[in-house]
């Protein structure tokens, strides 16, 4: 038995038992909510010849459901690989939620207090592709692994449900360009790169941090143009998805819901979207055609967005000079005008992983304190012929290498001889002593929080390669001979 | 049709309400077009200069005293009697004033022995004026001919008011004002190189640095940088020079001055690992770009320049930032020395003075905005302070 229950037009009385149409009592056809709800023996589907398992829970209905799809829930049919993926995905968020837990001492209180700021890391960059151990990174690789076989598993059960219904497989693979995004972000480019420390943390708002950090570390994200692809199928999808939904809902009053029967027998709903999508832009996608749009915006909005992440420093590690080097970017009269002599200063004295960031051996020798000659990171500027000239080191006696070699400097500017960055405190520094060179007392006390400071060897490469000579501009590669 | 309008006006408080109420205003600070720009919350700028208020000099020293014969006295040698005691004044009052039997001259002295270093606070004391004098003679390319006192940081009580840290598991980035000569990370090649293995969570600790900066500060990122390229020097407000001698300063004083001082300190002033208090931006700047709203005071007090004067005279360290100086007359702002380092001001100091606020304390708006800017504790004006009646603003607009 089925009924059917239609809001009356809307110039006679709401139907007083639909709060929803009650509060908006004009807004029919552009309906914020599903106003049509069928009520009828639930509907388990139609039959297929190959399954394995066979559906389950005996459908029900759902008014609140109803509104904003099918009131009609179930029958669910969950699989062998469903139910894996369940399995997998649950674990998986048990050992991040319990690693956070863990991470507050295990009290409730602050566990929801600082959820948001709560984060399961990958391992230190020191360990490399190494297995760390749990608490340093492992339990991110475990649950890492544990979700990415919950996810594998999810679209295995995708593919086989649409195979099983005699679906066409868009769907499974429009979700397999979304899981090559997260497999590039967390391990296919921590491969390339070497580190799992590369990889995404998981939590709410240090994967957010994560993704601000790479943008700020690989020179500005917004350069890279697969990046821009990117947000551009990612816009478009919004803005197909609006005008797509729009028109429908539009045309709804004149059948056009009924979109799948007017591909092939084209009614007035689908006579008046065309017509009005050609007055207003000249022409118009058609009812099939809309969704292969979407379909494709949709696929290439996490597709090239995964080639940008995989190209974000392995082969490209500054997308704003990329940018320079390309022309992309536009130039603006410089604010500071950089003399070698301020470039001495600005650019710092080192760069690199410190030797004390994070315990263990780094890649490479840690920091790699900066030749004199090391330009500042310049940009060509409109009328400013002194900074396109700036790394001059023939012309420039401070711009020498130090023949002292690095080792005899500190690595800090107050006791730095050739920069006098402060003047050491005078002799009669009151009672306390001032210890040269040693690590002042009070910090870290702690032995556990004890870093050594790393020195590179004498005979490695990097330490007795340095850049001298003629000054490398910002398009040569300072690679050690 | 009421309902309509109820629920209109309900959707819209909802998606207001993350917003703050009040007037905000814009200034632009580099070239157009590229976004550098402070964003100035102009309700709140009272408040945030109430809790900035400079000090009035104390009368000048009676004239020609001869030199004191004060038994270990260390730093403030050779200096008039007169001067002397006034400046011992002025500390008190800056650092300890008196309230009560416990603070006052007994703060640092034995009153029974004055030459006594028996108290902790006086060996700390004689640190923090080298300090001092250092950073008014050496670090001008920070401080510019502004300067520091004690009032800067402590702000009349013995505690620094705003932006002590002690080492946790949650600011290791801090360390960064310790362990690592600068905060870059990006490569100055587009390909990589082995000379830059900066990771990520490096990357992460520069960030969170940038932002307890500008917290400090009271400023947004592009104050100091051109967001398309956060290396850039050239595209930068200069303002960004500024910050970089801030960060080097910051890092000379904890190890120089402030470090050393887990000997001395007592067991209640040490963090739980034993660790002394190091200064953060926010000890001087507690929350506006410059400290007490830029006003100078240490430009009355000659004990501590460090150097033999006048105030805005070339120091020897001044030729490691020639041309950075700005190198202006303390009271006059008028310019006193060209470089090349010349680029429009940002914030002139000949400007059009505010509407003088009505006579009003500020302890009650404080704790909002301290809550706003996280971790860095705020502390109000002393109750009854008056608003400067005419003062630079935080930052001027720019024609």
């Amino acid at each position: 038995m089925a009924t059917i229950t239609r809001p009356t037009p809307a110039a006679s009385t709401p139907d007083p038992i639909d709060p929803v149409t009650a509060l908006l009592p004009t807004l029919e056809y552009q309906n914020l909510f599903t106003s049509v709800q069928v009520r009828t023996a639930p509907d388990w589907g139609v039959p297929i010849n190959q399954q394995t398992w066979t559906r389950q829970a005996a459908p029900g209905f759902s008014y609140w459901l109803g509104k904003i799809g099918d009131a009609q829930v179930g029958p669910i049919y969950l699989g062998a690989t469903g139910v894996a993926s369940l399995i997998f995905g649950f674990t998986a968020f048990e050992i991040i939620g319990l690693n956070m837990f863990a991470s507050v001492n295990w009290n409730p209180i602050q566990f929801v207090r600082r959820l948001p700021w709560l984060a399961l890391e990958p391992p230190p960059p020191a360990y490399g592709l190494h297995l760390p151990p749990l608490n340093q990174g492992g339990w991110w690789l475990l649950a890492g692994f544990c979700l990415t076989t919950s996810i594998i598993l999810w679209w295995v059960r995708t593919y086989r449900r649409a195979r099983a219904l005699g679906l066409g497989t868009h769907l499974p693979w429009a979700f397999a360009s979304a899981i090559f995004l997260y497999l590039s972000l967390g391990f296919i480019r921590p491969l390339l790169m070497g580190s799992w420390g590369e990889a995404v943390p998981f939590g709410i708002l240090p994967h957010l941090d994560w993704t601000a950090a790479f943008s700020l570390r690989y020179g500005n994200l917004f350069y890279n143009p697969f990046h821009m692809l990117s947000i551009v199928f990612l816009y478009g999808s919004t803005l197909l998805f609006a005008m797509h939904g729009a028109t429908i809902l539009a045309v709804s009053r004149v059948g056009g819901e009924r979109e799948i029967e007017q591909i092939t027998d084209r009614g007035t709903a689908t006579e008046r979207a065309a017509l009005f999508w050609r007055w207003t832009m000249g022409w118009n996608a058609t009812m099939e055609s809309i969704h292969r749009w979407s379909w494709w915006f949709a696929f290439l909005t996490t597709f090239t967005g995964a080639i940008g992440i995989l190209l974000t420093g392995t082969a490209v590690d500054n997308w704003y000079l990329w940018g320079q080097k390309h022309g992309l970017t536009p130039q603006y009269p410089a604010t500071i005008v950089i003399t070698p002599q301020k470039a001495q200063d600005l650019r710092g004295y080192y760069q690199g992983t410190p030797p004390d960031t994070f315990p263990g051996a780094t890649r490479g020798n840690g920091a790699v304190r900066l030749q004199q000659s090391t330009p500042v990171l310049q940009t060509p500027a409109i009328g400013n012929p002194a900074a396109g000239a700036m790394p001059d080191a023939s012309t420039n006696a401070s711009a020498q290498p130090n023949p002292a070699g690095t080792a005899t400097q500190s690595p800090y500017p107050g006791q730095n001889p050739t920069v006098p960055m402060g003047a050491a405190p005078p002799a009669n520094a009151g009672t306390l002593p001032l210890p040269k060179g040693a690590p002042a007392p009070g910090y870290p006390q702690n032995p556990a929080n004890a870093r050594p400071r790393v020195t590179p060897p004498p005979g490695s490469a990097r330490n007795e390669a340095p850049l001298q000579g003629t000054a490398p501009s910002a398009k040569t590669e300072r690679r050690p001979q | 049709m009421m309902r309509r309008r109820s629920l209109v006006a309900l959707t819209s408080l909802l998606a207001l309400a993350g917003c703050q109420v009040g007037k905000k205003e814009t200034a632009q600070l580099g070239y157009r077009g590229v976004a550098e720009e402070q964003n100035i919350d102009v309700s709140n700028e009272r408040t945030v200069l109430a809790r900035n208020v400079a000090l009035a000099p104390l009368p000048p020293a009676p004239p020609n005293t001869p030199v004191g014969r004060w038994q270990n006295v260390q730093v403030l040698v050779n200096l008039p009697a007169g001067e002397f005691t006034r400046t011992m004044q002025a500390m008190t009052n800056w650092v300890a004033p008196k309230t009560g039997s416990q603070a006052g001259c007994i703060y640092c002295h034995n009153p029974a022995n004055y030459a006594s270093d028996e108290k902790y606070a006086k060996v700390v004391s004689r640190r923090m004026l080298l300090m001092t004098r250092d950073l008014n003679t050496n670090w001008r390319a920070h401080v510019k001919l502004t300067g520091v006192t004690c009032y800067t940081c402590h702000y009349g009580a013995p505690v620094p008011r705003a932006g002590l840290w002690h080492e946790t598991d949650q600011n290791q980035y801090l360390r960064a004002y310790l362990d690592r000569s600068d905060v870059r990370v990006q490569s100055y090649t587009v390909p990589p190189t082995s000379a830059n293995y900066s990771s990520i969570r490096q990357a992460d600790w520069t960030y969170a640095l940038m932002i307890n900066m500008s917290n400090s500060l009271g400023v947004n990122c592009t104050f100091c940088h051109n967001s398309r390229s956060w290396a850039s020097w050239q595209n930068a407000p200069w303002t960004r020079v500024s910050a970089l001698y801030g960060l080097r300063m910051t890092r000379h004083i904890n190890e120089t001055y402030v470090g050393p001082l887990g000997t001395v300190l007592p067991p209640v002033r040490l963090g739980e690992r034993g660790d002394p208090p190091l200064v953060g931006c926010a000890t001087c700047h507690n929350g506006v770009h410059k400290p007490l709203a830029g006003v100078s005071m240490v430009v009355d007090y000659p004990a501590l320049w460090g150097h033999p004067g006048p105030w805005n005279a070339k120091t020897p360290a001044d030729t490691a930032y020639d041309g950075i100086v700005d190198r202006r007359d303390a009271v006059s702002g008028v310019p006193t020395d060209s470089s090349s380092f010349r680029t429009p001001d940002p914030y002139p100091r000949s400007r059009p003075a505010p509407v003088p606020p009505s006579r009003a304390t500020t302890s009650d708006a404080v704790s909002a905005v301290g809550a706003a800017l996280g971790t860095i504790a705020m502390r109000a004006a002393p109750a009854g302070t008056e608003l400067p009646v005419s003062g630079p603003r935080l930052v001027a607009r720019t024609p």
